[in-house]
């Protein structure tokens, strides 16, 4: 950290400070994804749009939006926010019902976003809701003060988190960004919650139920749908004729292929149409065959930094909404960044979840630079004699 | 809110965090798994996903005579192909591909609108015809160059030396049974390729060699297989025969020297009906069956009634047990009764009183038959046995037939009568040659073979070829006897025709009739060797149904000792001077 910057931002703002360590970090990331989505794009986006640069200019566009808007949001006291806590659940709600109108938009066979009228602006609500979802929840955490050790403070906190992930499955089937917003509640919650014990075995307990799901699944040999055939899929990739089972494999050959140092920056052969999404969900797996293992571990050591940086705002935060916000995108960015790497390495079921700040998508890249402007925002209200 | 809650959640964001962090390395544990540990697995699979194989032939290994003259070579010829993906103007290609190839425009479009990552339109196409294709440049047109089959000499030793289908693969004879030798190994272009198959021009290719095979060295005299050739063709022409087969064998160690069936078929152009007459209106299985008759190698494939020249092996026997000697004698009526049936000697008046030699000179039915009565069914069949001709003889060539004899259990007097000189059973005319090679030759069953090694293109020794060879069939003192009663068969008997000026010959003649008795037609065959008294030289011709005479001494045994006129001295025998 600029230790001398921070000397002197002491002296003309007095006590308040600025993280440019945060900052920095995800302006690489940014910057680094808006070169990995170029690479992994390109020769797709020159065959399908005439424009190699097709997804790198939307991409950037949207990182441009994303930025003003954090700029703007770390310059506003974050209790502003605090007035909009059952109002940001109401329109992350409408928002998700919105895609069922006209409006909405089929890719992929699902419809998962819909479009702004007047400016073409894609929007995913799904984003809408996890940001929702972590105001909300560091709203009631101070509102229900020591109530939250009981069991039925902890249930009526996810009330409303459950009934958004339950309207994002619902509508949107969009498995993977419910789980994300429970993931953020669950974090959230643990965090809340002096007990530990209790979460210790509420996570015993699930790892159990999913050990006994898998072995039923596998036991019945996949028979019941696209989400089981994902679960054999899992666990033999190189079983035939699994559209999931494709995609991890392919994803698996980039990251073989590239090895301990990569076949070097744009040299993918994985992304010439063989393995599909390589630009967004599985953009990681091309970062691994271009730049190997040691790309790859510098992009995890940037999620350890940015992770481990939001947790010394959030501790030193002023208040207990500030660090509950601040613990809630942290969750969001570690839950998505972890997912993301698991899927992608096979190490779980295939579910399509993107990697922050560096895959391909502007809702996502948005919102999430909005979260960084929310936890900027916190970060100015530290008084360094706290320190 | 409290000092202690405080600090309980800032506890709770810090473990919150480790737990983020060791998930994190979780993760890179298992990327280093799948980037050191499974790296070289998944480099491979995705190696093979992404380039294109385009296999390039290995020249096949020639086929050598002995003195290392090329009976079979290769030539460049260039197979064309469509790549579907980089095709770029079809109605160009089609149009080009059908007057180059002579193929019809349904054709070519057929082959060109296949989806397939790439097409075979014509292999075998002439070096000219490839190099006027390629100076076109049409995308999505590709021109490699590959071997094809070529066989100098046409028509020389096709039965033996076989030949080669479109992918360079043996068809028949020796091109079948030594094809792991002569094949090689095929070389591959590789080229990367996207998902589409469009191929990525900056990876450029990677080639894998490909090898050789190995030359085939066969034992074979070109010039001995085409003197005997004519030789031959002159006999079936002179005699109208159906067929003749002439088949020339050092009987020391088995090495053919020459396997002759004419009429013989080219080689460079095998679906060709010799008799063209047959082959106009022959369409599917007629015309198969036709083309397999034409492939046909008649001293391997087919079986005869070896009649006469089997008194060799009964000789043989009779003398191996004991129960004749040269000087026994015997008494020809001109029949003979065996049990309550009356077998004719082919001299009707008789030979009267003569011994073994005489009786052998003479080719005497009665005392043959004699012969093998006092031998009996269970020695006889010992013999037959213990002489190998109840095995195949293992000769390198596909399709070897095997012996058609009567069961022991169901052979009686009459049946003993008629083998012992040569009828009522059927044998290869390679057997007989090898049985009567290995009597000769102080008994030791030898097997007959063509290849002796193979070489590799720098001449090195790669595999030298060896042959089982079991001693002791008869006795070294039988050999000798038999050899002394064969000279004077060629010398004063029925074989004289075989006598050769200078050498000693000794020799059998056989006149059989075929199947059915009384159709007229024979086989006049005659099996002789040099020297008589040393034999390192054997042969024996077959003439098929001739017209005329066709006794076998008459018609056979001038085609050897024509053969050994010419062969013995280039094979470097010296004739004595009287």
């Amino acid at each position: 950290m600029a230790g001398e910057r921070v000397m002197r931002r002491r002296k003309e703002h007095s006590e308040y400070f600025f993280d440019y360590s945060l900052l920095f970090i995800v302006l690489f990331l940014a910057g680094f994804g808006l070169v990995m989505i170029y690479s992994a794009s390109s020769y797709e986006a020159l065959q399908e749009n005439g424009d190699a640069a097709h997804y790198l200019k939307k991409q950037l566009i949207a990182i441009i939006i994303g930025f003003v808007v954090m700029i703007a949001v770390a310059n506003i006291n974050y209790h502003f926010w605090e007035r909009f806590y059952i109002l940001g659940c109401i329109v992350a709600a409408g928002a998700l019902f919105m895609v069922l109108t006209p409006l909405g938009i089929e890719s992929h066979g699902a419809r998962r976003w819909f479009r702004i009228p007047g400016i073409g602006l894609q929007v995913q609500p799904a984003e809408i809701a996890k940001i929702a979802t972590i105001l909300f929840l560091a709203v009631m955490v101070c509102k229900m003060g020591s109530s939250i050790r009981t069991l039925k403070g902890m249930c009526i906190l996810l009330i409303v988190p459950g009934i958004l992930a339950l309207i994002i499955k619902v509508v949107t089937n969009n498995m993977s960004s419910a789980l994300i917003v429970l993931a953020i509640a669950a974090v959230m919650i643990f965090v809340a919650s002096p007990d530990y014990k209790k979460f210790i075995l509420m996570g015993l307990a699930g790892a159990a139920g999913v050990t006994v799901l898998v072995m039923y699944i596998v036991s019945t040999g996949g028979a019941g749908g696209f989400r089981n055939e994902r679960i054999i899929a899992w666990l033999d990739p190189e079983s035939e004729g699994l559209d999931k089972g494709f995609q991890t494999l392919q994803g698996l050959y980039a990251i073989g292929s590239g090895g301990v140092w990569g076949k070097g920056l744009g040299q993918s052969m994985q992304k010439l149409n063989f393995l599909p999404e390589s630009q967004n969900d599985m953009i990681f797996s091309i970062i691994c065959e271009e730049l190997g293992l040691f790309g790859a571990v510098a992009i995890i050591l940037m999620f350890i930094m940015l992770i481990w940086r939001m947790m010394v705002i959030a501790q030193n935060a002023p208040d207990l909404f500030g660090a509950m916000l601040v613990v809630g995108v942290m969750g969001h960015i570690a839950v998505q960044a972890i997912l993301n790497i698991a899927v992608v390495t096979n190490t779980i079921p295939n579910t399509g979840i993107s990697l922050p700040f560096i895959s391909y998508g502007g809702s996502s890249i948005m919102f999430l630079l909005a979260e960084i402007g929310l936890v900027l925002s916190v970060a100015r209200r530290i008084q360094l004699k706290e320190l | 809110m409290t000092g202690h809650n405080k600090i309980a959640y800032r506890k709770k964001i810090l473990a919150t965090a480790l737990l983020c962090s060791c998930l994190f390395l979780l993760l890179f544990v298992r990327l280093v798994y799948i980037c050191v540990w499974q790296a070289d697995y998944y480099s491979a699979k995705a190696d093979e996903l992404h380039e294109r194989e385009r296999s390039i032939k290995a020249a096949r290994g020639r086929i050598l005579d002995r003195n290392g003259e090329v009976l079979a070579d290769n030539r460049t010829v260039c197979t064309v192909s469509v790549i579907h993906s980089q095709i770029e103007d079809p109605e160009e290609i089609i149009r080009v591909l059908s007057a180059e190839l002579g193929l019809s425009k349904e054709e070519i479009t057929r082959r060109v609108s296949k989806v397939s990552s790439i097409e075979r339109v014509k292999s075998n196409v002439d070096k000219s015809v490839g190099d006027r294709i390629r100076e076109y440049d049409l995308a999505g047109v590709k021109v490699d160059e590959d071997y094809k089959r070529f066989y100098p000499y046409g028509d020389l030793a096709s039965k033996v030396l076989g030949f080669t289908g479109s992918d360079n693969q043996g068809i028949i004879g020796l091109e079948v049974i030594y094809e792991e030798y002569l094949k090689g190994e095929p070389g591959n272009i590789l080229t990367m390729t996207d998902a589409r198959g469009v191929e990525i021009e900056a990876a450029g290719e990677r080639r894998q060699e490909p090898v050789a095979g190995d030359d085939l060295v066969l034992s074979l005299d070109r010039n001995i297989q085409t003197y005997a050739q004519q030789l031959a063709i002159q006999a079936m022409l002179t005699k109208q025969a159906d067929s003749v087969s002439i088949l020339v064998m050092n009987p020391q160690n088995g090495e053919m020297l020459a396997c002759v069936n004419v009429p013989e078929f080219d080689l460079n152009d095998p679906y060709t009906l010799v008799n063209a007459q047959d082959g106009t209106n022959l369409t599917g299985k007629a015309y198969q069956d036709a083309l397999n008759a034409m492939w046909r190698n008649g001293c391997i494939n087919d079986t005869y009634e070896p009649g006469s020249t089997f008194k060799i092996i009964t000789a043989a026997a009779g003398l191996e047990e004991g129960v004749v000697t040269p000087e026994s004698t015997f008494s020809c009526p001109g029949f003979i009764v065996v049990d309550d049936r009356k077998i004719r000697c082919h001299k009707i008046a008789g030979h009267g009183s003569q011994d073994f030699v005489h009786a052998t000179m003479n080719s005497c039915n009665p005392v043959f038959i004699t012969v093998g009565l006092r031998l009996g069914v269970e020695n006889y069949y010992k013999y037959f046995e213990q002489f190998g001709l109840k095995r195949k003889t293992g000769i390198d060539l596909p399709g070897e037939a095997s012996t058609i004899m009567h069961r022991k259990e169901d052979m009686g007097n009459v049946e003993l009568a008629t083998v012992a000189f040569g009828q009522s059973f059927q044998i290869t005319p390679i057997q007989l040659l090898t049985t009567a090679a290995s009597i000769v030759n102080g008994g030791n069953r030898i097997t007959p073979h063509f290849a002796v090694m193979t070489k590799d293109r720098e001449g090195n020794v790669t595999n030298a070829f060896q042959y089982p060879v079991q001693n002791g069939i008869v006795s070294e003192k039988t050999s000798e006897t038999v050899r002394s009663i064969l000279e004077k068969v060629v010398s004063e008997g029925t074989g004289k025709n075989g006598k050769v000026e200078g050498f000693p010959v000794g020799g059998k003649t056989a006149t059989s009739q075929t199947l059915p008795r009384g159709s007229g037609r024979y086989i006049a065959s005659f099996i002789g060797f040099a020297p008589a008294d040393d034999p390192q030289v054997i042969a024996l011709a077959i003439v098929n149904n001739p017209k005329g005479v066709y006794y076998g001494g008459q018609v056979a045994a001038p085609i050897v000792r024509q053969l050994y006129e010419n062969i013995l001295p280039y094979l470097g025998m010296e004739a004595y001077n009287e």
